[in-house]
This record gives structure tokens, sequence and C-alpha cells, in this order.
């Protein structure tokens, strides 16, 4: 994680974000037994939990996005993300009675949320909740509130790849942000201008494992099929003044494919995408025509 | 004993004229090394074409004169007006070089989206390639 400040109060600033950043990964983090989300998944089917404010708000925002796109992006996703981890291991797919079994517990739609009392409960023994496809979202739009507070007007943080800039250079140019090649590890596909926006890549190419039959098995899974997406896009990149937008739809549109992420995009105004398809072709939405500019050699069109 | 004397001069003033040179063309690599090459803010380029001259040294054995298109704020060509390498005599490649140049361009980012590593970490080796290529 990389953060950058710049301003009076950027080092204490940035001393609050890194203790955020402590906290926020207590309370998301599904391998930490005592967090928000592990206390949840563990009394699934069993009762509800109260969780922290921040948890609760987290989870409406990141539910309201999985509710609507439920198809594509579902944060009840924790029993697959399990099955394949198993999968890394063993470098076999899981089997289709195992696979059906957790598609059943898949559905966002039945996480109960009551407000007022804080707390979240999953009805359906061996459900769990995974932010996998969200949580960096989350934590970035945190930073960003804290970076506001601290009266900071120029500043960027790197979560792993998911990029949230606030205002500008300082020298008031627009930050200059890299998007990754999906083929290339040491190129990059093109660069986007921007000013107080989050930059957030989803590709087949971050976490992936080989089957033994030389199959490509990525982390991005499809709610639908069970299956790492296939939609014939090798990444997507969105850029939006929400982080957690940005981290939403990269997952959305990734496993939606291009087409119906262009509709998808077109219920969200102000956001915008960079799609690459496995010919590595790039496709870019016109709200970035003067803002993108793709490395030599790339092939590209305005949507 | 004549002979000898005169071997032994002869030696001496090979060696003293070896010495001056080797150190002068030391100090003339030395320099070559040590250019500084200050960073260029590749995001505020004016449109047009620019021609650079270098003097080439001490003695002037690295003398050239390029020619840089910008358009639309971008480095789109780089080409070699003046100098050995435009002759064909070196076995140098500016080309390569300039093709660099133009692409690095393009690595001039804040930092990186999508990347799988740290984008520190990734950036620093950008800056060690481009660091090398300076010095080699």
């Amino acid at each position: 994680m990389a953060h950058r400040a710049y301003g009076v109060s950027a080092e204490t600033c940035l001393a609050d974000i890194q203790a955020a950043a402590f906290r926020l990964e207590a309370q998301f983090s599904r391998f930490n037994p005592q967090s928000d989300i592990s206390r949840i998944n563990q009394n699934a089917g069993r009762e509800p939990v109260i969780i922290s404010r921040t948890t609760f708000e987290g989870l409406s925002h990141a539910l309201s996005f999985s509710k609507r796109h439920q198809a594509y992006l579902d944060i009840t996703i924790g029993p697959l993300v399990d099955l394949w981890r198993k999968s890394r291991e063993t470098g076999e797919p899981p089997e289709a009675a195992h696979l059906r079994q957790a598609l059943s517990r898949v559905n966002a739609a039945s996480l109960v949320l009551t407000p007022g009392q804080n707390t979240a409960w999953l009805p359906f023994p061996g459900q769990s909740i995974d932010l996998g496809g969200i949580g960096k979202g989350l934590a970035g739009d945190h930073f960003l509130e804290l970076y506001q507070k601290h009266g900071i007007r120029s500043a960027y943080s790197n979560l792993g790849g998911h990029v949230v800039a606030l205002g500008c250079r300082p020298d008031g140019s627009p930050w200059k942000i890299g998007v990754q090649h999906p083929r290339q590890p040491d190129c990059l596909i093109g660069l986007v201008s921007v000013e107080g926006k989050s930059v957030v890549t989803s590709g087949d190419y971050q976490r992936f494992f080989t089957g033994r039959r030389g199959e490509h098995f990525h982390h991005i899974l499809d709610p639908g099929t069970g299956y790492p997406a296939q939609s014939g896009l090798a990444s997507v990149t969105v850029v939006a003044e929400s982080s957690t937008a940005a981290d939403a739809l990269s997952t959305i549109l990734f496993v939606a494919g291009l087409q119906t992420g262009l509709d998808i995009l077109n219920l969200h105004p102000g956001c915008e995408g960079i799609f690459v398809d496995q010919a590595i072709a790039v496709w870019i939405t016109p709200g970035l025509k003067d803002t993108f500019i793709p490395a030599d050699g790339v092939m590209w069109t305005i949507l | 004993m004549i002979g000898w004397i005169i071997t032994f001069l002869t030696l001496l003033v090979i060696g003293i004229a070896g010495t001056v040179g080797w150190k002068n063309l030391s100090k003339e690599h030395e320099e070559a090394r040590n250019l500084a090459l200050n960073s260029v803010d590749f995001t505020r380029l004016k449109d047009g074409t620019f021609t650079g001259i270098y003097g080439g040294g001490m003695y002037g054995w690295r003398a050239n004169q390029c020619q840089v298109t910008v358009t639309s704020g971008r480095v789109k060509r780089i080409d070699l007006i003046q100098g050995k390498e435009a002759t064909g005599k070196t076995a140098t490649q500016p080309d390569m070089l300039y093709e660099r140049v133009i692409h690095a361009q393009s690595l001039q980012v804040d930092t990186i989206s999508g990347a799988t590593l740290t984008s520190k970490a990734y950036l620093q080796a950008v800056e060690n390639a481009l660091l090398r290529a300076q010095t080699e």
C-alpha cells in the first residue's frame, strides 16, 4: 500500500491513514477470526451479529451494488471463493456437486442488515461474505474522507493496484495514472489523467493458477456459473469519483463483458471504462477520449 | 650499455605518454559517464520541432545534434541530424536509445492501476532501468 499526500498536515494525515488501514483490515478481513466479517460468517444460520458502524455502512454500500447487479457481483460469494482456494492447491477445478452446493449458498439478497441496531445476519448455514470485489473500494473512500478531514487537497493512495486520487498534483496538473498491460508485466496499456477520481482495474492476470491440463483459472468468479468469469475481457479499468463504485464496477463489468458492461456503465453517470479484450484491443468510453493516452502500438477505439 | 639506456628511455617515454594518454582518456570517459541528465517533465511539452545540440565533451568526440518533434504534447520523433552515428561510422544505435525515450514518456506516471506488484517497487524498477539506460 502506498500513500502520498501534500500539504501542511500531510505527515499526521498519513499516520492516520496507516492506522485506519490496520483498523479496516481488522474489521473486513475474512482471515482474522475476530473481524466483523468473520463473526458474521461464523454465525451464519444462527443469529444476527452486532458490528462496527464502519462495517455496517460499508456492507450497506456494498450490498446496494450487489443487489443491483447480483448476476455479476455477489458479496456472499464466500463459499465459492473457499472452494476455488482449495483448487489452487490441488490444481484441479472443484467438482460439479461441490460447485452446485456452494452456488446454492450465494445470495446477497438474503443478507439482513438492521439499521439502528447495527446488526448483520446471514440466515442460512454455510453462507459467508467475501468483500474481495469491493473491500479495497470501501477502504479507498474511507481514506479520501480522512485526507479531506486533514485539509489535504492533493494526495493519492494505491491499495495494491487500486488507485484513489484526491484533487490534482501539487502543481495543479492532473494525476497521471498508468494502467497495467494485462499480458506484459512490465508494460502499461496506457495512462489516464485524472483529478479527484479513483482508477481501479480488474483483470484475469492479477491472481490465478494454472490447472493440471494447462487451464488458466483466475480469481474473478462469475456468481452465475461458479467458474472464473469468461466474458472475453482480459481487464477492465473503471474511472469514477467514488472508490467503492470504481471497485464494484470494475468487477461487475469484467464478469459482464463488453456489451452488457457498457449498458451497466450507462446506469452509473460519471463512471467511465477502459475495456481490454482477449486480443488486447482497447475500448474506451467517450468520457475518456481526452484523458486516455494509449501506450505505443496499442490498438484502441472510442466506444 | 648505450643500447640498454636507449631501450629504457624509450620504454619510459612510452610509459609516460601512455599514462598521460590513459588519464586523459579516463577523464574523457569519466566526463561522459557523469554527464548529468536532467529529468524532463513530459507533461509540459510544447508542440513543434526542436533542435538539441551537445558539444561532445573535452575532445568533442561525442558531439551530436538532434531534432525532436512534439505533436499533441507527446514526443513523436527524434532524429539524429549531426554526429558520427549519422554518417554510419559507429556501432552505437541511437535509434534504439531514442525509441526508449519516446517510450519512456508514457512511464512518467504517478502510480499504476492494476499492477500486481506494489506500485513503488514497480516504479523503482523502471527508474533503475532508466538510470541504466543513461549510463550504458
